[in-house]
């Protein structure tokens, strides 16, 4: 991940690959990128793609 | 060169005419702010975060510091803009998070699509910094280019 701190500029942010999750605890749905998901809510790595 | 880097150090690469600085992600997740979404990065404890100015002296590394510090403790949010935005030329550091950041004088800022490049100073071309427990390891750096100096965070 290669970003700009400050009022970033990510560059080629089309390019990400994110997944969407689903929080099995708190039903946070968000998307996110790399290994060892959690929730960004209450924390939990009760989480599954969705 | 392998150096130590504890979870509440950050490691300088000083140059000539910028600056390198990294440190742990210690797993923290960082937010991706985009016009459309909201995209969370999630790391590994030994992850780096490393940041880069085209700047020396105290004042570049308070300031890359204290970006490493907003992002990774107070879960700052980076903002993405889109391209063209005038704000862009603004910036003063670029960030890399993960397992391993190269380092190139020969990309535009904020420009590459590779996503473990980053951009820095021309003596600092083609250094590499990959993680490892309790520390990182810098491949490509030539001590005659700058030194390494470990501070708090």
């Amino acid at each position: 991940m290669c970003t700009v701190g400050g009022g970033p500029d990510i560059g080629e942010v089309e390019q990400l690959v994110a997944k969407d999750y689903e929080c099995l605890d708190c039903k946070n749905k968000f998307k996110a990128m790399g290994r060892r998901p959690r929730c960004p809510s209450c924390k939990s790595r009760n989480v599954k793609p969705s | 060169m392998q150096i130590s880097i504890g979870a509440d150090e950050v490691a300088y690469l000083c140059g000539r005419t910028g600056t390198f600085a990294v440190a742990k992600t210690l797993g923290e997740f960082f937010y991706l702010e985009t016009q459309a979404d909201e995209i969370v990065l999630f790391t590994e404890p030994e992850d780096l975060i490393a940041a880069s100015s085209f700047g020396i002296g105290e004042k570049v590394r308070r300031g890359l510091r204290c970006t490493i510090y907003q992002l990774r403790e107070l879960e700052a949010p980076l903002i993405v803009l889109p391209k063209g935005h005038p704000a862009s030329r603004r910036l003063k550091t670029v960030i890399s998070i993960g397992p391993r950041t190269r380092l190139s004088c020969k990309i535009q800022p904020g420009t590459h699509p590779e996503q473990d490049i980053l951009c820095g100073p021309e003596e600092f071309h083609g250094i590499e910094v990959l993680a490892m427990p309790g520390g990182a390891e810098i491949t490509g750096f030539d001590e005659d280019s700058g030194e390494i100096m470990i501070e708090k965070l």
